[in-house]
């Protein structure tokens, strides 16, 4: 009787999905230019394609259940492509790509993460697959927006930091078995260390303070030991105010933090868009398509959370947070059965880095944290944060014993 | 794995901490939604900083004083209208601070936290705004002012509709001058604050009727020479325009004789004039006009002034200040049998589809004067028009009044405001004036001219 009712709720929620996706691709069709219709067709066709198809053969053939995570994941991948498609309808394939790539790899990853011994074995490749891509960044990216953290391949860019998330939160979880012993933390210290040591390098201070929290979370997760955490945090703190203090250029980046408003025209400028056209939304916004924040930069990127209240109004924006909150709270709910404490903080730390990275986002563009310029998972637009989310999600997937119920687990 | 599922408990701290962020999101804009969305960066309401999307204002006639057409803020196509009525309307670039289109954003653009600016986008227009306003009589009194600067107020004293504002010096919207004058963007209706000279002698009438039983039969002395009569009060002299002798309260008032007013005040006393003056609003934060628009308050400051000092202050000069507006609501409770009416200029407020938004009520429940206090008051008043001004300036009006010269300065070259505050006794014609000319000679030949003609086309478009 409760599997029935779960499969109702699959359709129920499947169809509530599918017509929100429905209503944007014609909102877009009918508004746009006619040059654009073929572009906005396929990506929405192929979008609502894949998503049936992962929902259909995930049920059909794997024999599962439950698909919180995904609906979810599906539905705010969707938002994030309706307004990329909105604002650069050009792009929109490109997005939809980034997309269909991070759900194959959301769905590749949940078969690597089945066996525990492989995982436990690629810790190490992993790591130095991490420290490598982050190296190269370092030396041949060139300075987009005052951060080194792009690396272009023909006529693709690429953020491997985006990637490597996915590894640090990996490597971070796969020495469960030597729980507790403050000697396998060192390790983890100081691979993390070497991780966001080079993404300050690259002045992407938003990226190195997502690396800081998750090593957090992963190791409170792995250790308990609240008071070696305590220290860490207290050492970056003093490492965070000495680099303040003697490089003032960094600090310049945030000068506007707190007062936007004074800083109108200049280092304000980005956030105090997103509050007047948030608030020219209403509960219920202008609709699709009839905003104007989409014409400052960065706003299908950093400032997507403003356009979503601008256009699609504060209820929806606040379904989107609240789907944060949501991804955290299965993690943590799930991680009492899990099969592993593997899957365990796995799961805990790729929800909670995703919940801080939001925060970042929403928080920073409203002015109560400072702009650190990093993206909304799944909403906003850009090829390596999409399949990172995606691939991120797989780790929260895998904390379900539903997930691999069907296919046997080698224990 | 025990001890891990109890360490990820602990992760709901983040998700209280998020959440906790997340309410202050929401708050903050909530809050401060209005604010932000009427910014002028707001593209959807602005362009090149000027209000471009909103509704109509309309004066009281349905004629409509600005609009959007096509995306563009259009004016009157009138130039003396435009003129006559900008301050009142207000610029959209918000120069003009009290302006309608300033204070009425929210309801001019259809602003509200449920819906945004939705209604914006679905109507091409915000709410219409109609107010009490006639353009024609606006035009008729910036024609009478003819160029010089100042203010013309008119309203209707049973109502409080307030049918005309027109404050000098003023542009054309559509060709804003490169040279800014000053006052240009000021509402000096609502906003000025002017010495009140002799118009202030109604108020140190008020306050004797109301003190001295004994009033008609005092007699009061102007001696000097000259043409220049004086009068010591205290430590010094207060003089008067004319030497008018021994003079009784009537006669005094028509010919404003300084030295029976001063000596009026002196005999009243700080306490009394300041207790008369307060009664009536002075020293008070004035209610904003349809709670929207401030306005300056009147002032009396008596603390410490010698007994000179309170005589000058009698006949308007000293420190008191008056605002146009307020002295327009006095003379409109002496019209009204003492009861002051709330002064109002939006009468209602509709949406694009035709909902009634806001209709504004006539409130008056302010008691001024006595009712005999306020019956004596307009016999005098009436008798300055009918004995010293002249009947003939406003025929068919029954009108009442009091002029003012005020000194503003003590160079001799300097030249005096002229003032009127007066109101048609003819209950067929319910409405108040106040006039001021600034550097100007005597009101009887600036002010009251000015009065004279606003009056004439009052009468003729409400015959």
């Amino acid at each position: 009787m409760k599997q029935k009712g779960k499969n109702v709720n699959l359709a129920i929620m499947l169809a509530v999905i599918t017509l929100f996706q429905l209503i944007c691709a014609f909102t877009l069709i009918e508004k746009g230019e006619s040059k654009n219709r073929l572009n906005i067709i396929i990506t929405f066709a192929g979008y609502i394609a894949a998503e049936y198809l992962y929902f259909i053969g995930s049920r059909l053939f794997l024999g599962r259940r439950s698909f919180e995570v995904e609906l979810i994941a599906f539905l705010l991948t969707s938002i994030g492509l309706s307004v990329t498609a909105s604002v650069y309808p050009s792009l929109a394939v490109k997005q939809l790509v980034a997309a269909l790539l991070g759900i194959a790899g959301f769905v590749v990853l949940q078969i690597i993460l089945r066996d525990i011994d492989f995982c436990m074995r690629m810790r190490y490749p992993a790591a130095f697959l991490a420290f490598a891509l982050l190296a190269f960044t370092l030396v041949f990216a060139k300075f987009t927006n005052g951060a080194k953290n792009w690396i272009y391949i023909g006529g693709l860019s690429i953020q491997p930091s985006e990637i490597v998330k996915v590894l640090f939160i990996f490597v971070g979880a796969a020495t469960l078995e030597k729980l507790q012993s403050n000697k396998s933390l060192t390790k983890y210290l100081i691979f993390a260390l070497g991780c966001i040591g080079t993404l300050f390098l690259m002045y992407d201070f938003g990226t190195a303070l997502i690396f800081f929290f998750t090593f957090l979370v992963i190791s409170f997760m792995r250790s308990g030991d609240v008071r070696t955490l305590i220290l860490v945090c207290a050492a970056a703190l003093m490492g965070g105010v000495l680099i303040l203090r003697f490089k003032p250029y960094v600090a310049s980046r945030f000068e506007a933090f707190g007062h936007v408003w004074d800083y109108f025209d200049s280092s304000g400028y980005q956030q105090t868009r997103v509050m007047i056209y948030s608030a020219s939304g209403g509960l219920f916004g202008v609709g699709l398509g009839n905003g104007k924040l989409r014409n400052i930069f960065a706003a299908t990127e950093d400032l997507i959370f403003g356009v979503i209240c601008e256009e699609f109004g504060w209820i929806m924006a606040a379904a989107i947070l609240l789907s944060y909150g949501a991804l955290l709270v299965y993690s943590i709910k799930h991680s009492r059965y899990a099969r592993s404490s593997f899957y365990a903080i796995c799961a805990c730390a790729a929800s909670a880095l995703m919940l801080f990275q939001a925060s970042l986002n929403v928080f920073g563009v409203n002015d109560i944290l400072p702009m650190t310029g990093v993206t909304l998972p799944f909403v906003s637009r850009g090829g390596s944060s999409i399949i990172s989310c995606w691939m991120l999600l797989a780790f929260i997937k895998a904390v379900d014993r539903g997930t691999y119920r069907y296919g046997g687990v080698r224990q | 794995m025990k001890s891990i599922s109890r360490r990820a408990l602990t992760l709901y701290l983040l998700i209280f901490v998020f959440l906790a962020g997340s309410v202050l999101t929401y708050y903050r804009l909530a809050v401060n939604a209005d604010k932000w969305a009427m910014n002028k960066a707001n593209r959807h309401l602005y362009t090149d900083g000027g209000l471009a999307t909103a509704g109509d204002i309309t004066d009281r006639n349905g004629n409509v004083l600005v609009s959007t057409v096509n995306g563009v803020r259009t004016y009157s196509n009138d130039v003396s209208v435009r003129k006559a009525t900008l301050q009142t309307v207000g610029d959209g670039a918000g120069y003009i601070a009290g302006g309608i289109q300033t204070s009425f954003k929210d309801e001019l653009t259809g602003y509200t936290i449920l819906d945004g600016i939705f209604n914006l986008k679905r109507y091409g227009k915000g709410n219409d705004v109609a107010t009490t306003l006639d353009s024609d009589i606006c035009k008729a009194a910036y024609s009478a002012m003819n160029g010089q600067d100042g203010v013309v107020g008119v309203m209707n004293y049973k109502t409080g509709e307030i049918i005309c504002i027109v404050s000098t010096p003023t542009y054309d919207p559509l060709n804003k001058p490169a040279e800014e004058k000053e006052g240009m963007y000021l509402n000096k209706f609502f906003k000025g604050l002017y010495t009140p000279g002799s118009t202030f002698k109604i108020i140190t009438l008020a306050s004797a009727i109301d003190n001295m039983p004994n009033l008609e039969n005092m007699t009061f002395e102007c001696k000097g020479k000259n043409g220049k009569g004086q009068i010591q009060i205290g430590e010094g002299y207060v003089f008067c325009s004319g030497v008018h002798g021994n003079i009784k309260i009537e006669k005094a008032f028509n010919q404003s004789c300084n030295c029976a007013f001063a000596s009026l005040a002196d005999a009243l006393g700080k306490d009394k004039l300041t207790a008369t003056a307060e009664k009536l609003g002075f020293n008070t934060q004035m209610n904003k006009i349809n709670g929207k628009i401030s306005r300056s308050s009147s002032i009396i400051k008596l603390d410490g002034s010698s007994a000179l000092d309170v005589g000058w202050a009698g006949i308007g000069q000293y420190t008191t200040l008056v605002n146009p507006c307020h002295l327009l609501t006095v003379v409109s409770a002496i019209a009204n049998g003492g009861t002051a009416v709330e002064p109002y200029l939006v009468s209602k407020i509709t949406t694009p589809s035709g909902k009634t938004l806001y209709t504004s009520k006539t409130n008056n429940s302010t008691e001024y004067f006595s009712p005999t206090t306020a019956q004596k008051l307009q016999k005098y008043m009436r008798s300055n028009v009918e004995n010293n001004y002249g009947d003939y300036r406003f025929s068919g009006l029954t009108m009442c009044g009091k002029t003012g010269t005020a000194e503003i300065s003590d160079s001799e070259d300097a030249k005096p405001n002229a003032l009127f505050a007066g109101f048609s006794s003819n209950p067929d014609y319910p409405f108040a004036i106040i006039v001021v000319v600034e550097n100007s000679t005597y009101s009887i030949k600036t002010a009251v001219p000015v009065a004279s003609k606003v009056m004439a086309a009052v009468k003729k478009a409400y015959s």
